[in-house]
């Protein structure tokens, strides 16, 4: 009656939750902005998500046997790294580029310092910025959405077409504010499309909906916390309020920064990364605000029209040491020594 | 007195898992099964352990001392029915492993006959003296029955320097499965009532609160109506108190009841609060009333793997063997059988541990619903344990400090504030054993400071 009786600590019981379930449900979060990248770029998106996700899982495969550690793809976090890796690349990036920078976030951005949970920085975003280093014309070359030209042509940098087929809506406003157009008719005219995603821009951050979509799904099933989206969002509305309303000839609408760009693919998707986040619910707010503030300080004072990159590098950097001035104070006060 | 049945009184953090009360909370309380030995184990309580008084072949009284102290914080044991001393020896402890016990032959059948007290109209506590009840508590060999062990009398004992003006009765029963206070609610009502007003008195406490959770309004009612029977309604309030785990955690129920907060490190005589558990209150009234010693208590034998689970009475040193097959033995499933509840209670292996005077269940879990420490992943710092954590601790910080013997580390994320209610190894999604490691490590760091033998 009693052989299979075994012994361990309490509590002996469990949430049914696991690291794989969080990760799957990243996934599913994530499924909107895929459907709206096959949608906006047919194949292109598809095919480059589905190249960033293999060579992140044989990455990772490969990282473990040389590590002689377990298999732990099926922990789902090298098919999380390499679809946002994937969402945040043009769709008309070459393959072999996608593959090199899948392979450089699993290996350098995450298994190089012990594998899952033990990384400074995002593999996402260490992987991308290793390609804007590294690739600097092919990450800034866009197409245009499919359903505006079905032919998909691409726009360099340089090239400067009319509102609706332009390189990314951030990009354009750039070049507006320099040659003194009037960003603020340019914002208005743009931000319907920039809402449902028929911009030009990063394969899965074109499309507001389908992101905000995937955002709420985390916030109901508790998978993210609240705290850092919304500390992203508010810091980053607030500071491009300001200066909008200091100027707003030459500044664009706030609206308009929230919908376009990496910001909300940034606050719901890479900023949450709960390894690089931190831990305490102090430290939460304020990586959220460093994040959001970096990201407008780069978009409206800084040469880049896109900050959320480096916004999330610089802010997983300072990670530790939020975390360090966050200990929580225990309920009853600190002791007396 | 119309009664809010929902209440939000509550703590910050905390979990909710799930209940499993409907196993037992509708069995009465039945007597437990006539064993031929006993074994009481000489350290039932926090605080220095016993030495027997009695030799092997001596005859013993139902009720007899056979273990007592000279320390201050301890409590007598006394034996549960007459008999012969078999031996004195070394016996399985669900806490410190092995420790000295008494073990008792029975004389004849000892099926427990359950208590049958009723609170007469002109009962009036000012007949006893705080000294009277103190001496009959201990006495009586109490102590908080909820678990922890504290003698009792320690704790209502009245102290000019800490006024003690608050007495709460924790019947919270916060813990999945668990449903012995929550039958004592019912079927002992005046007992414990009797118990409470008791220790109210003694304490010097002139207010005393029975904080009940808000998933038992049976309970919640039977009380109140119950003390506005008897009178009692102007100073011995019920107050409903929000379903969540570890409600039922003295610093917790404190905070949601009256709203304060005990400082880390102290104890709640420091505000004033005296926290009992209701079998504790029913233990009084009969030791101070009735002049018994505890030598019986009610054991819920639950859980999904136990084949009949109920709610019973039993003599202190029953066996777990032998209660375990009164209720028909395990089904197949069996996978860990517990003395207390899911989420704090120990895991035995020796079945022929002994109930004590702390055991309020004996959980068996099959093998789906314990949880996989063997899944453990790395930690992904997700930070689910510190938003639940009740203490707001850094569980994960502490847990990996001991891991890697970082002592200065786990002391300076307050390791000795944690109550160990188990909360952040529930939630935590890598299947860390968070509150295994803190609980180790405050072992050794006890080790350290000599407090504690090797």
């Amino acid at each position: 009656m009693f052989s299979n009786i075994t012994v361990a600590p309490a509590p002996h019981i469990d949430e049914r939750l696991s690291t794989r379930r969080i990760m799957a449900d990243v996934v599913i979060a994530l499924l909107p902005a895929m459907v709206a990248a096959g949608y906006y770029f047919r194949v292109y998106g598809l095919v480059l998500i589905i190249v960033c996700v293999a060579w992140s899982m044989a990455t990772e495969w490969v990282c473990n046997l040389l590590r002689k550690k377990p298999n732990s793809l099926t922990d789902y976090s090298a098919v999380v790294t390499g679809i946002i890796l994937a969402l945040s690349l043009p769709p008309a990036l070459p393959l072999w580029a996608a593959a090199i920078g899948s392979i450089f976030a699993i290996s350098i951005g995450k298994m190089v310092f012990g594998g899952l949970g033990a990384n400074i920085f995002n593999p996402a975003m260490v992987g991308r910025a290793f390609l804007t280093a590294s690739f600097g014309l092919l990450m800034t070359t866009w197409t245009v959405p499919a359903t505006i030209d079905p032919q998909m042509s691409t726009i360099g940098p340089a090239k400067m077409l009319d509102a609706r087929t332009q390189a990314t809506p951030l990009a354009w406003s750039k070049t507006a504010i320099k040659k003194e157009l009037n960003a603020k008719v340019y914002a208005k005219e743009q931000i319907t499309p920039a809402f449902t995603g028929e911009v030009g821009g990063c394969t899965g951050e074109t499309s507001a909906i389908a992101l905000l979509l995937g955002g709420l799904y985390l916030l109901l099933k508790r998978t993210i916390d609240p705290r850092i989206p919304l500390a992203v969002l508010l810091s980053a509305f607030i500071f491009a309020s300001i200066f909008y309303f200091l100027n707003p000839d030459s500044y664009v609408n706030p609206f308009f920064h929230l919908t376009t760009g990496g910001l909300l693919l940034g606050a719901f998707f890479i900023a949450t990364d709960p390894v690089t986040a931190p831990l305490t619910i102090k430290g939460k707010w304020i990586f959220g605000v460093i994040i959001g503030t970096l990201t407008m300080l780069i978009r409206i004072a800084g040469e880049y029209p896109e900050g959320v990159m480096y916004a999330v590098l610089l802010g997983n950097s300072v990670r530790p040491l939020i975390d360090r001035f966050c200990t929580p104070i225990p309920a009853g006060g600190k002791p007396r020594a | 007195m119309p009664i809010n049945l929902k209440s939000r009184l509550s703590f910050r953090g905390g979990v909710h898992p799930p209940q499993c009360k409907v196993l037992t909370q509708d069995k009465e309380i039945l007597p437990g099964p006539s064993i031929k030995e006993a074994v009481i184990l000489l350290s039932q309580h926090t605080g220095a352990i016993c030495q027997p008084l009695v030799n092997k072949g001596d005859t013993v009284q139902a009720g007899q001392k056979i273990g007592d102290s000279e320390a201050f914080v301890s409590a007598p044991v006394h034996a549960p029915f007459a008999g012969k001393v078999k031996e004195i020896s070394l016996q399985s402890h669900p806490v410190i492993g092995r420790c000295l016990a008494v073990v008792i032959e029975a004389a004849q059948d000892t099926t427990p006959r359950p208590p049958f007290f009723k609170l007469s109209p002109d009962f009036d506590e000012n007949t006893y003296s705080p000294e009277q009840i103190c001496d009959a508590v201990r006495r009586a060999g109490i102590v908080g029955m909820g678990g922890a062990g504290f003698p009792t009398r320690v704790k209502i004992e009245p102290n000019p320097q800490l006024p003690k003006h608050t007495l709460l009765i924790n019947s919270c029963e916060c813990e999945p499965y668990i449903t012995c206070d929550y039958r004592i609610m019912l079927e002992w009502t005046d007992q414990i009532i009797a118990g409470a007003i008791l220790a109210g008195r003694a304490a010097g406490s002139s207010n005393v609160y029975f904080a009940i959770e808000d998933n038992k309004p049976l309970a919640i009612e039977t009380i109140s109506t119950a003390l506005e029977k008897h009178g009692r309604s102007n100073n011995t309030k019920v107050v409903p108190v929000k379903t969540k785990y570890p409600q039922g955690g003295e610093r917790q129920l404190i905070r949601a009841v009256l709203n304060k907060q005990v400082p880390t490190g102290g104890i709640p005589p420091v505000i004033g609060v005296v926290v009992l558990n209701v079998a504790t209150a029913a233990a009084i009234a009969d030791a101070v009333i009735n002049n018994n010693p505890l030598i019986h208590r009610v054991v819920t034998v639950t859980g999904e793997a136990v084949s009949n689970p109920g709610n019973f009475y039993v003599p202190i040193g029953t066996p777990i063997e032998d209660l375990l097959n009164f209720c028909g033995g395990l089904t197949r499933q069996a996978a860990r059988v517990i003395i207390g509840g899911p989420m704090m209670g120990i895991a035995i292996a020796d079945m022929k541990t002994p109930v004590t005077k702390t055991t309020g269940a004996i959980t068996v879990l099959s093998q789906e619903q314990i949880s996989r420490a063997e899944l453990q992943t790395p930690c992904i710092h997700c930070g689910r344990c510190l938003k639940i954590c009740p203490e707001r601790l850094n569980p994960t910080k502490i847990a990996h400090a001991v891991k890697n013997y970082f002592w200065d580390v786990a002391q300076n994320y307050y390791i000795s504030a944690c109550i160990e209610c188990g909360c952040c190894s529930y939630i935590c999604p890598a299947h860390i054993e968070l509150t295994g490691y803190i609980k180790t490590g405050k072992v050794f760091l006890a080790r350290q400071k000599k407090k504690m033998p090797a």
